[in-house]
């Protein structure tokens, strides 16, 4: 049944779930970024480097940035798509879109990796 | 079944934006729209940030006196709204979409719950960050 939902047939349906899937990669980021937040409080740059350097820190983080991004797409999409008729507007709107976020994960992934 | 007619030019309705009153299931709904276009506008905003917190010590000082001021302070709050309205308005969808509380009364009491919950997360955060 999901397995036919999520084939050719019916491609909205992945669009639905990765929208959800990355909504709860997000959410369950968020919670463990806020949790040890409180624990370490870093308060200084030293404290705040060390915070971040880890390397599985920078790999969840990097993951949520994906999620970010890849949710980010399919809520911006959704907009263009409910409010903009001019067909050949939209895809211009949504190309410059596409290349926003494909140059924010890059960006994303030299912060995180240059630290 | 009763055909629906698109035809049909003389149809009453009402598109005057002052006499629309949206319920509130609508309310919360068209701000989790808005406040997602607004994280998506801050985005490049946040990058900057985290990339600038992390260079060196001179630019994370920097960043520090930049976040001291009393307008990026609102700019801080106004983004906080945006993120906690998205955050508490989507785990309310997702719940809707296993089917938690569908029925319009229980919709419209998890809707009031949203937005105290937004407005609660944002008078703490914008008392921790004053």
């Amino acid at each position: 049944m999901l397995i036919q939902l999520l084939t050719n047939k019916y491609p909205g349906m992945r669009l639905w779930l990765s929208q959800r899937l990355s909504a709860l990669m997000m959410a369950a980021y968020i919670l463990l970024l806020v949790l040890l937040l409180a624990i370490y409080q870093p308060a200084s740059y030293s404290d705040w480097h060390k915070f971040v350097a880890p390397i599985w820190f920078r790999l969840v983080t990097f993951v949520f940035f994906i999620s970010l991004f890849m949710h980010a797409w399919l809520g911006v999409s959704d907009v263009f798509k409910d409010y903009i008729f001019n067909l050949k507007l939209r895809a211009y709107l949504q190309a410059i879109v596409d290349i926003l976020l494909v140059t924010y994960l890059i960006w994303a992934s030299f912060i995180l990796w240059n630290i | 079944m009763q055909k629906i007619s698109t035809k049909n030019k003389n149809r009453p309705k009402n598109l005057n934006l002052f006499t629309i009153r949206l319920p509130i299931n609508a309310v919360v709904s068209i701000l989790h729209r808005a406040s997602g276009m607004a994280l998506f506008a801050m985005l490049p905003l946040l990058l900057l940030a985290l990339q600038y917190s992390l260079k060196s010590q001179q630019s994370y000082t920097q960043l520090e006196a930049l976040f001291d001021t009393w307008f990026i302070k609102l700019v801080l709050i106004g983004l906080a709204w945006a993120f906690f309205h998205h955050f508490f308005a989507g785990l309310r969808h997702l719940l809707q979409d296993i089917h938690w509380m569908t029925s319009l009364q229980k919709a419209r009491f998890s809707g009031r719950v949203v937005l105290w919950l937004v407005g609660i997360s944002v008078a703490i955060f914008a008392v921790v960050i004053w």
